[in-house]
């Protein structure tokens, strides 16, 4: 020691006694990172690390898988089965055997009064792709009402939507490989840094050894933007129109890729007719972009050797947001940039198992990217299944948004709620109380039991979560990867599989007193996924070659990875698996993908004289979505404990609103309470704010609908701001709304 | 020991590359030199020493964090990283990110600074501490700190320029950064650079630059000046800031790039000054009352001793007949009572309050050891003092003025470092020689005022007294104003924290300083009126004019005091980090204390609280240690 300190004393540093690791998938957001769990000698979870080996994370997480271990047994847990006659009766504890009883009888109830398609489940991007396949099956196959769907509408449907429409499925064509090869990289609306920091890491990862262009289409200057070579800062809602002007240049230059549009395209006429009118001065009108710049960034993108593109919810959530992908798959598709190392349009999912739910939850159609639509597609679940096939319906039903307006018209009278809480997640939280408050029957089955819809439940079911439970979850590059049970669920809360394996067995008493055969329904996770994985043989996504087994020792496969492959003795790849590799390999019948021309129309609310700001929305990187989960973990929650405002300086100045000061926000659909934090990184008409925080942003979003895919537009609507004179009164309210 | 893993990716371990002799300070990197017996002694971390083929070959060299401004995403990952490595209380972090901005829309720029303890050359912390809790070991020149030893003073606090090390007002102690010297010891990078999702942090040998990267930087804006402590982190910036960045938390610093300095320096940011106002109750029922209380009641008492043995021993009249009268003795132990309440309430604020006898345990470096040795001395002279003024024979006489004289020798060695304590350069507002002047003249006015009001209450006081008392005070008070009105000049437009210091003191506490400065310029009046005519005056209009006046300038002076004194710990701006939003933000930590939010303990706010006197362990550590021990640890008071 130096200092001419005499006595050496022993340093002694904070230890944790982990006596063993567990390696499961982190349950936050899409980026499907490995985790190891360190458990102590009583098996309490009491650390997490990245797990060294797997090939999406390589040792790293983020600040929310960090923490992971401590939402396990975090206040708020689910432990006890409840159930009431009303709304504002006092919760009644019951057991699981009467709860389902309950819930099997109200759901047939309400079928038989007012239609099969009356009672409502709505489930999540959440929970493990074998629980989706579970709960779809007994949706489809039993139940038998049509408007189920999951969460994953307000957050992946514009790009299901989307990519069904160009290329004829579902499924994100590239992967995080890509990075390494791109040459050229446009992230629309995809601030990563913040929403998927870990998949960030590995594209800073690239661009340090290789350096490439980043553009950055925000209308926010986020990390992203401001690190990117370039960034547009685009009006909000117009991405299209920049789009259309970028294909414009690339027509009007020849920079398109000739070849490659003649043998895996069709439409290509169409689309010139359509983008010979956005010229860039016509597209800069309305974008807020140079009309250089778009020509600029048309010519390099084109020029690139491989262009890759992704984006995240500022292309999904808007009202043109299914067109927004067509539009991105558009400049992929002319460019030649589709299926090719570093050439790809990326969709980054949000939540971890969005895709699984996209695959298998049979949500909008049928298990493994099926249509309801497609009479080949119904007979072969229903053969497989054992069920009638007219049992089937022929299209497919409400999406989550259109099921709550049907509340409201008094179409749909009970509702199942799986792992989501629309109350603090759907825009317009005005609406969506009223909505929950016609419904004559409410079940929420949450892991946590103060999810804030459970104040509209007649019944609540609690579930196990993460890695209480067993099963696969689907990542953005398409990874299917392994979770595993490393400790029991609080109290009398199961795993979600276990809840749906139970009411089928009440379903399945009822076929059996029809006299019809029982459906199967497996009771453990590996036997689901070894049933469900038949149905994806020869498919887009066949998954035939994997088992958990596999899974697990490879830190996630990507799919495909068909039993064939495994077959011959290749293993699967570490990763760089794509999709429509091989020319004309497209899903449409006539494997071609198809350039879709994008008229465009501006429907959004716009900021006027009574409303004079833009009120754009978005993600924090330490908060997962409704909170329910970080804002319980401390060391997450504390880097921003309220709902809090960005402000740009010079509106805050003549507004005369401080520094840290509560304002109060007002939009056309209702008010909100947030604390004022002046930062140029928005313009003089925007604010932005945060959407995690329950009785706060949503009361003021709007919340237009795609055409095509419902998902809203969460970011794009006006508010105005209003001093609020009585600050301690606002702290109260603030910190009121803000109770667990 | 830490379990390595075998399969640790690359970012994680350490290269050993160790290219450079000499740091840009011109200090060795090499801290201990093959043949050293600072090699000689065991380095045991967590009970055992690795063995020697797991040793880093750089051990003994000095370590440090680079961070790549540039590329930091502000993502958290690396204090949680750290939170979950070290188990650290959610209102506490080892390491933090704060952030600075510049321009405005699109052309905005944003800067994360992801700061922990920089392992300086010069550690501030280690000298200031009294208890020896800091170690700065040879081994990557860590700079380590003991919590078991610590007793909770927070004085590494106020000289740290970088918010290193925290104090815990919840477990009463001060923990810190340990440079994952567990890591280090198995050839692995500290976890919070093992985190970094942007590429931003890395460790190393210091002034190696990491693969990749250019500038070996010793600033960055934001940061605060390197030159206090030299710090042993580099930094590279490549990207254009405006010549103007703003901090984003409730602070109102920004930071000018100063041409001559080639760096940006800390100034007063108006566009957040708050508005106007008496803050009172916040002023007066803060945590740092303790340090006023002890401040004042020990110069006052200190003053007091001073002038009556001074004038008793020189025969210096008038105040030589208060040394004669009936009143000394009693004067005497209320000023013994008035220097224990303030030690009293000095104690208490410790977050651990039984282990005061620590106080003196680094006489070597730190100004508060020295502080509490002189003031204890001087507390020990002036109890001998008042209790040998209880007997009126010659021994006790002599034993009388042996303890006066201890108590002075104290007074002067204690008031010295009262004051040099707070000349720190991490903290502009204090440092600067007002604060001496303020004390001085603390010890003149207060002291003076002292001793006329128990001359008045003892009913020994004349016209001849009040007057000179009067003067004294009105040369204290004269020296505090020119004090106040030098630093004003001085400070309210400097390029430091300390112009916002004045900017609190002009606008939080706005109407309070003027009240003070009212309070101040009636006494210096008053004062300097009373001295002048009360020898004129005569015993004549001693009850009807003097004695009022005198007992009016004695609570005038006081209140003065009593403000300024609080102004005095209320108002110092410290060179830390730039906070975030919520997290470190220091507007939002007030806040959530005041309103409640901090009484949820996933909210990161605790609050300020006292701690008992826990005379259990007290008694354990006196029990459990031997006497040998206990030789060792006094004769290390003055060896180190």
């Amino acid at each position: 020691m130096l200092f001419g300190r005499t006595k050496k004393n022993p340093v002694n540093l904070p230890t944790k006694e982990v006596v063993d690791w567990q390696t499961v998938t982190c349950g936050y957001c899409s980026t499907g990172c490995s985790i190891d769990v360190g458990l102590d000698i009583d098996g309490k979870p009491i650390s997490c690390r990245g797990n060294a080996e797997a090939d999406v994370n390589r040792g790293k997480l983020c600040l929310k898988g960090i923490f992971e271990y401590e939402i396990f047994r975090s206040p708020g847990r689910g432990t006890r089965v409840l159930e009431r006659d009303h709304i504002r009766s006092p919760w009644q504890q019951t057991n699981w055997d009467s709860a389902l009883d309950r819930l099997y009888s109200e759901i047939r109830r309400i079928q038989k009064k007012y239609g099969p398609d009356s009672f409502a489940i709505i489930s999540t991007g959440q929970m493990l792709n074998e629980e989706f396949y579970t709960l779809g099956k007994l949706t489809r196959g039993l139940i038998g009402t049509n408007n189920y769907d999951g969460n994953t509408t307000l957050c992946m449907a514009s790009a299901v939507s989307g990519y069904k429409r160009s290329f004829g499925s579902d499924g994100p064509p590239g992967c995080y490989e890509d990075f390494e090869h791109t040459d050229y990289l446009i992230a629309w609306g995809s601030n990563m840094p913040e929403q998927h920091p870990v998949m960030y890491w590995r594209l800073k990862e690239a661009h340090e050894k290789r350096g490439f262009p980043i553009i950055a289409v925000d209308p926010r200057v986020t990390m992203l933007a401001q690190n990117a070579s370039l960034h547009l800062p685009i009006n909000p809602g117009t991405d299209v129109p920049l789009m259309n002007a970028m294909m414009h240049v690339i027509f009007a230059e020849g920079l398109e890729d000739k070849e490659y549009i003649e043998k895996n395209c069709t439409g290509l006429e169409e689309l010139k007719a359509e983008v010979a009118k956005w010229t860039p001065d016509r597209a800069s009108q309305i974008t807020g972009i140079h009309p250089d710049t778009i020509v600029t960034v048309a010519r390099a993108f084109a020029r690139a050797k491989a262009a890759m593109q992704v984006w995240t919810m500022g292309i999904n959530q808007s009202t043109h947001g299914s067109d927004g992908v067509v539009g991105i798959n558009n400049l992929a598709l002319i460019t030649g940039n589709v299926g090719k190392p570093g050439g790809t349009p990326l969709s980054i999912t949000g939540q971890c198992n969005a895709m699984g739910t996209r695959e298998w939850g049979s949500t909008s159609g049928l298990p493994n990217f099926r249509y309801l639509e497609n009479e080949e597609h119904r007979k072969e679940v229903a053969a497989f299944w054992g069920i009638d096939e007219e049992f089937l319906p022929r299209k497919r039903g409400l999406t989550q948004t259109d099921i709550y307006k049907a509340m409201e018209a008094g179409e749909i009278k009970g509702l199942w709620l799986i792992a989501t809480n629309p109350l603090t997640s759907l825009p317009d939280t005005d609406r969506v109380r009223r909505a929950m408050e016609q419904l004559e029957f409410c079940c929420v089955q949450d892991c946590y039991e103060d999810a804030e819809s459970t104040q509209y439940a007649h019944l609540y079911l609690p579930a196990g979560t993460w890695a209480e439970k067993h099963g696969v979850m689907t990542n953005t590059e398409r990874r299917v990867n392994l979770v595993k049970p490393i400790i029991d669920p609080p109290g009398d809360a199961k795993p979600d599989l276990w809840v749906f394996n139970r009411l089928a067995e009440r379903f399945n008493a009822e076929r059996e007193r029809e006299g019809k055969p029982p459906l199967t329904f497996p009771e453990t996770a590996p036997e689901v996924f070894d049933e469900m994985k038949q149905l994806s043989k020869g498919r887009l996504s066949d998954s035939t070659g994997m088992d958990h087994e596999l899974i697990e020792k490879h830190r996630g496969i990507q799919w495909p990875y068909p039993a064939e492959l495994r077959e011959k003795g290749i293993p699967p790849k570490k990763g760089g698996v794509r999709l429509y590799e091989k020319p004309a390999s497209f899903c449409h019948p006539d494997g071609r993908a198809k350039l879709i021309p994008l008229p465009w129309e501006d429907n959004n609310e716009h900021p006027d004289e009574e409303y004079p700001f833009w009120l754009n929305t978005g993600r924090l990187v330490e908060h997962w979505h409704g909170r329910s989960k970080t804002g319980k973990v401390a060391n997450n929650n504390k880097f921003s404990p309220i709902p809090f405002i960005e402000i740009n300086p010079d509106a805050a100045r003549d507004l005369g609103i401080r520094h840290g000061e509560y304002v109060r926000l007002v939009s056309r659909r209702g008010d909100a309470v947030a604390m004022a934090m002046p930062t140029g990184r928005v313009p003089y008409n925007m604010v932005f704010m945060p959407f995690h925080f329950h009785n706060a942003t949503n009361r003021l979003t709007l919340g237009l609908l795609d055409p095509h895919s419902r998902q809203p537009a969460y970011k794009q609507q006006a508010v105005r701001i209003e001093k609020m004179p009585d600050q301690e009164e606002a702290a109260r309210l603030c910190m009121e709304m803000r109770k667990f | 020991m830490f379990e390595r893993r075998d399969n640790e990716p690359e970012y994680a371990v350490l290269t050993g590359k160790a290219t450079k002799e000499k740091t840009q300070w011109g200090a060795d990197i090499e801290l201990a030199p093959e043949g050293s017996p600072l090699r000689d002694e065991p380095f045991i971390v967590n009970g055992d020493e690795p063995g020697h083929n797991l040793r880093n070959p750089n051990r003994y060299k000095q370590h440090g964090f680079y961070f790549n401004a540039d590329n930091c995403i502000g993502c958290h990952a690396c204090e949680t990283a750290c939170a979950e490595k070290n188990g650290t209380a959610s209102h506490i972090a080892f390491r933090s990110v704060g952030i600075v901005e510049c321009g405005t829309y699109p052309a905005y720029r944003r800067l994360n600074i992801s700061m922990a303890c920089n392992h300086c050359e010069d550690p501030v912390c280690l000298k200031g501490c009294p208890t020896r809790a800091y170690t700065k070991f040879a081994e990557y020149g860590a700079v380590l700190q003991d919590p078991d030893i610590c007793f909770g003073c927070g004085y590494c606090t106020w000289v740290c320029p970088y918010n290193a090390p925290q104090l815990d007002p919840v477990a009463g102690h001060v923990s810190k950064c340990n440079m994952c010297v567990d890591r280090l010891e198995v050839g692995l990078k500290p976890a919070c650079v093992a985190a970094c999702l942007g590429n931003a942090l890395d460790f190393g040998v210091i002034e190696e630059i990491p693969e990749n990267r250019v500038q070996a930087e010793l600033s960055i804006p934001g940061f605060p000046d390197p030159s206090i402590t030299h710090p042993n982190i580099r930094f590279q910036q490549l990207k254009t800031l405006e010549p103007e960045v703003k901090r984003v938390d409730s602070v109102p610093v920004k930071y000018r790039l100063d041409e001559d300095k080639g760096r940006y320096v800390a100034e007063a940011d108006h566009d957040k000054a708050p508005p106007v106002e008496w803050n009172l109750k916040k002023l007066l029922t803060s945590h740092e009352m303790a340090h006023v209380a002890f401040t004042l009641s020990a110069q006052a008492v200190m003053g007091a001793f001073a002038l009556l043995i001074f004038s008793g021993w020189f025969s210096i009249a008038p105040l030589a007949q208060v040394a004669d009268s009936g009143i000394f003795a009693p004067l005497l132990w209320v000023m013994v009572a008035l220097a224990a309440f303030g030690l009293f309430k000095l104690n208490m604020h410790l977050g651990r309050p039984h282990r005061f006898y620590r106080g003196f345990y680094n006489l070597k470096w730190s100004p508060v050891s020295r502080e509490i040795a002189g003031v204890s001395a001087f507390f020990a002279g002036l109890v001998g003092s008042a209790f040998f003024s209880l007997f009126d024979n010659a021994f006790t006489s002599v034993l009388g003025n042996l303890s006066a004289a201890l108590a002075l020798a104290g007074a002067a060695y204690g008031g010295y470092y009262m004051y040099k304590l707070y000349r720190i350069p991490a903290r502009p507002y204090w440092n600067h020689w007002h604060t001496g002047a303020s004390f001085l003249g603390t010890a003149l006015s207060l002291g003076s005022l002292l001793i006329g009001v128990a001359a008045l209450i003892g009913g020994v006081a004349d016209a001849a007294l009040i007057g000179a008392l009067s003067g004294i005070a009105f040369l204290g008070l004269l020296l505090e104003a020119a004090g106040i009105i030098v630093q004003y000049r001085q400070q309210h437009q400097a390029s430091s924290e300390a112009a916002v210091s004045w900017l609190f003191m002009t606008t939080t506490y706005g109407r309070t300083f003027q009240l003070r400065l009212g309070l101040l310029g009636i006494a210096v009046l008053l004062s300097g009126g009373l001295a002048s005519t009360a020898p004129l005056a005569g015993d004549t209009a001693l009850s009807s004019v003097l004695l009022p006046a005198f007992l009016l300038l004695a609570l005038v002076a006081l209140a003065q005091s009593l403000l300024g004194r609080a102004l005095f710990f209320a108002v110092v701006v410290p060179t830390t980090m730039p906070g975030a939003y919520f997290w470190k933000n220091p507007g939002f930590i007030e806040h959530a204390r005041e309103v409640g939010l901090a009484d949820w303990p996933q909210i990161g706010v605790a609050y300020e609280q006292h701690h008992k006197f826990d005379v259990k362990e007290l008694l354990k550590t006196i029990r459990e240690t031997t006497w040998e021990e206990k030789w060792d640890q006094f004769k290390r008071i003055f060896t180190g």
